[in-house]
């Protein structure tokens, strides 16, 4: 948005200069004295050894000086001109902790140009015909920006402020300064203040109209030339005869009419691009109060940048400005850049704290659980000493293996615990049943069987999920061969292991892991069990033969008879 | 008392009295120009501390935004009152036989190269006029002479000849009086400055550093 524009004059200047609101204010809040700073004090070494300043030196600073502010490039060749002297001054004072009264007195006899420019200066101070303009500068940046920060900043959270309450606190702060002046006694009209007022009666009009100016003296030439002297001594004060002077001056032209044509429209091209109003600031503090006035009155409203600190001009009720700072960004584009990329990596850390959940509870899986691997082992035991009796050795051997795989694939991931606690529901119930054979000392013996391969994959978790009902052959022996799924019947019914005792169980039988390919089983080892089972043949349990022997053939025959 | 180049010394001291005189006539303008506008903004006391340590240049007052225009000093243009230019270049030259007690080692100046050097100011303009300065040359040398202290160096003889024949100076004003007030406290402390300065040239002039002139030193 552009920032809008005043215009200004100010005394021995028939210019006008543009103050562009806000910005105007801001660059001087923000402007660095130190490159000036630098410059000056190598003038003043310079000096020092030369006895002059040089000149090159001074130009360049004071080109650097005039621009912190409009108002300081208008005076620049007056009120300013000494302004590199201002800061040797100040620089000598405070590097030597001497007051300019000590300095003055050193330089009272000047051997030198510098001393004479530094005495001719502070004798200026002293006699009130100028101030040390360098020090006014910094003293009225600091007071730019403790008003600013008083009327802008936010107490504690960044909240946009309404604008009655942002008039209310500049009101405060100039009533402050204003009771402050009051009780020292300064009179309120020796302080600084700007008036308003239309091009043509500013008080350097005439110069700054200059060519209808002329055409208008040339209508009252003579009697203007007869009016005489009627200037009045600088310091006479003139506050109450104010009226009296202007009526005098306007006897002279009261008989006017309007000009020609022709100069009338001289005049219309010649007022044309000019303000409707210009202001007239005395001094630089005015100057400073009046932006803050106009920022006011136009419904600017400024706020400091949250990211970099700095003022801006805000037009919606965000708290980021749209300067462009060392990273190529603006300050709102960077949070935002900065706000996507905190998202980003949340989402990440989410996910990355999820896989890492998930790899604790794989890890957490992948040891075999060890009251699983006690409740393996008691079966084993079980089943062990039963051997050769309800069971034979090889199916001994097979369940073993099957178990030892088992416990290898949960270490490795590729079973589960619930898969184990599965397989060793599965051996409960086949120990039982070996129990029991053993008990009804039956020659049939309990079969360990594999449990079927599904059809599907698909079926497996189904089959999991869904409860299944052991029918005891002793419980109801009409139903002790069907093994009946609770909610779906489709499912095909699992073999029934028949026991050989006359109490027929009907036994779930255990499902071992499937593998969708040769290769998964590979990995899992299950072809090395295969190659173990082709290579290695099962090693036979030989039943022992027992075989009646005589005495002779028991203890042998003697050779004396006996 | 041996000058290396005695014309000279004599020319030279002739020459530092009588800026001497032209000092002291243009501090009275600067004080006077003070009360015009300046009153509250000038300490009078800044213009006598920058006049005693310039003596016998002017200009620096000048840095105090004083100046001596026909305006702040119209009171001053006037025929009478340029008078009193050679009278105060003369009120220095009476005191000239002082120079006597300057000492060199045992060495002083001579009866008649303190003649002389009173002539050489008196041949450049200096003149009592209408004879308002009482005193005189051999009044002072006999004063000196005797080892007797010399009356004050007053203001009486400028306020009587104001008083006489500057009418516009005469009359009761703030910035008359403040004149007539202010040139008692500046004839006696100009004195002393311009006693001292003096002394400082002929031993300058005995050592042979004075050969050259003053004006052309800076």
């Amino acid at each position: 948005m552009e920032a809008k524009i005043v215009q200004f004059a100010v005394r021995d200047n028939n210019n006008l200069f543009k103050l562009e609101l806000y910005r105007t204010l801001l660059h001087f809040t923000e402007f660095d004295f130190t490159y000036f700073w630098e410059r000056c004090i190598d003038a003043g070494r310079s000096a020092k050894k030369t006895g002059r300043l040089p000149q090159n030196t001074v130009a360049n600073a004071k080109n650097v000086i005039s621009g912190v502010h409009p108002y300081v490039e208008a005076l620049i060749n007056s009120d300013f001109s000494e302004i590199v002297t201002d800061c040797i001054i100040e620089y000598i004072c405070h590097s030597e902790r001497i007051g300019f009264e000590e300095l003055w007195v050193r330089c009272i006899s000047p051997k030198n140009l510098y001393e004479e420019a530094i005495f001719s200066r502070i004798s200026q101070y002293k006699v009130g015909k100028a101030v040390n303009q360098w020090e006014n500068i910094v003293r009225l940046q600091e007071y730019a920006r403790n008003k600013l920060a008083f009327i802008y900043d936010c107490d504690g959270e960044n909240v946009p402020q309404e604008e009655a309450v942002l008039r209310t606190r500049k009101e405060y702060f100039d009533l402050a300064y204003s009771m402050a002046a009051n009780e020292l006694g300064i009179d309120g009209e020796k302080l600084p203040s700007v008036k308003v007022s239309s091009p043509s009666l500013a008080p350097n009009a005439t110069f700054m109209n200059a060519k209808v100016s002329k055409a208008i003296y040339r209508r009252f030439a003579e009697a203007l030339r007869l009016g005489g002297d009627m200037s009045v001594p600088a310091s006479k004060n003139c506050g109450l005869i104010k009226d009296r002077l202007a009526m005098d001056a306007y006897a002279y032209v009261r008989g006017m009419k309007r000009p020609a044509e022709i100069d009338m429209r001289f005049a219309l091209e010649a007022f044309a691009g000019e303000a409707e109003e210009i202001y007239l600031p005395d001094s630089f503090k005015a100057v400073i109060d009046l932006e803050f006035d106009l920022i006011m009155k136009n419904g600017i409203v400024l706020r400091r940048c949250e990211d970099c600190g700095r003022y801006f001009a805000a037009y919606d009720d965000g708290f980021l400005c749209n300067r462009v700072n060392s990273s190529g960004m603006t300050c709102r584009q960077q949070f935002e850049t900065l706000k996507a990329a905190i998202a980003e990596a949340a989402e990440a850390e989410r996910e990355s704290n999820e896989a890492a959940a998930e790899e604790d509870r794989d890890k957490k899986q992948d040891t075999v659980p060890p009251e699983l691997e006690k409740r393996g082992q008691k079966i084993y035991n079980a089943l062990y000493k039963r051997v050769g009796k309800a069971m034979d050795e090889k199916e001994f051997r097979e369940w073993s293996r099957y178990l030892s795989d088992m416990k290898r694939n949960i270490k490795t991931g590729e079973a589960t615990t619930d898969q184990l606690a599965e397989f060793l529901d599965y051996s409960d119930r086949l120990c039982e049943e070996v129990k029991s054979a053993v008990k009804s000392k039956s020659p049939k013996k309990p079969e360990f069987r594999y449990p079927e391969e599904p059809s599907e994959h698909t079926e497996q978790p189904q089959r999991q999920e869904q409860p299944e009902r052991i029918v005891f052959a002793d419980e109801d022996p009409e139903m002790a061969h069907i093994h009946v799924p609770v909610e779906d019947e489709s499912v095909p019914l699992p073999e029934i292991i028949k026991a050989a005792s006359g109490a027929e169980v009907e036994v779930k039988p255990f499902r071992p892991e499937t593998f969708d390919s040769a290769a998964d089983a590979f990995i899992a080892g299950a072809f090395a069990a295969a190659e173990e089972k082709t290579k290695k043949k099962p090693a036979e349990i030989k039943t022992p033969q027992w075989t009646r022997l005589t005495r002779e053939e028991a203890y042998g025959r003697r050779e004396d008879g006996e | 008392m041996n000058f290396i180049n005695e014309a000279a010394a004599v020319n030279g001291l002739a020459d530092y009295i009588i800026k001497c005189g032209v000092c002291l006539y243009n501090s009275v303008k600067y004080i006077y120009s003070l009360a015009e506008n300046d009153f509250y903004n000038v300490n009078i006391k800044d213009v006598l501390k920058i006049m005693l340590n310039n003596m016998p240049d002017t200009d620096p007052i000048k840095t105090l935004g004083l100046r001596i225009d026909d305006y702040t000093c119209r009171e001053m243009q006037s025929e009478e009152y340029n008078r009193v230019l050679p009278l105060m270049v003369f009120s220095l030259a009476v005191r000239i036989p002082v120079l006597k007690n300057v000492k060199n080692g045992e060495d002083s100046m001579t009866d008649d190269q303190l003649y002389r050097l009173y002539t050489a100011v008196i041949d450049k303009g200096a003149e009592n006029y209408r004879d308002i300065i009482t005193e005189s040359f051999l009044e002072t040398k006999y004063l000196v002479r005797k080892g007797k202290k010399l009356p004050p160096f007053t203001a009486d003889w400028y306020k009587s000849y104001i008083y006489s024949s500057v009418p516009a100076l005469s009359e009761i004003t703030n910035k008359n009086m403040f004149l007539l007030g202010f040139v008692d406290v500046l004839f006696a402390m100009f004195y002393s400055c311009v006693e001292d300065g003096l002394s400082r040239k002929v031993l300058e002039y005995a050592a042979g550093e004075g050969t050259v002139p003053d004006e052309n030193k800076e």
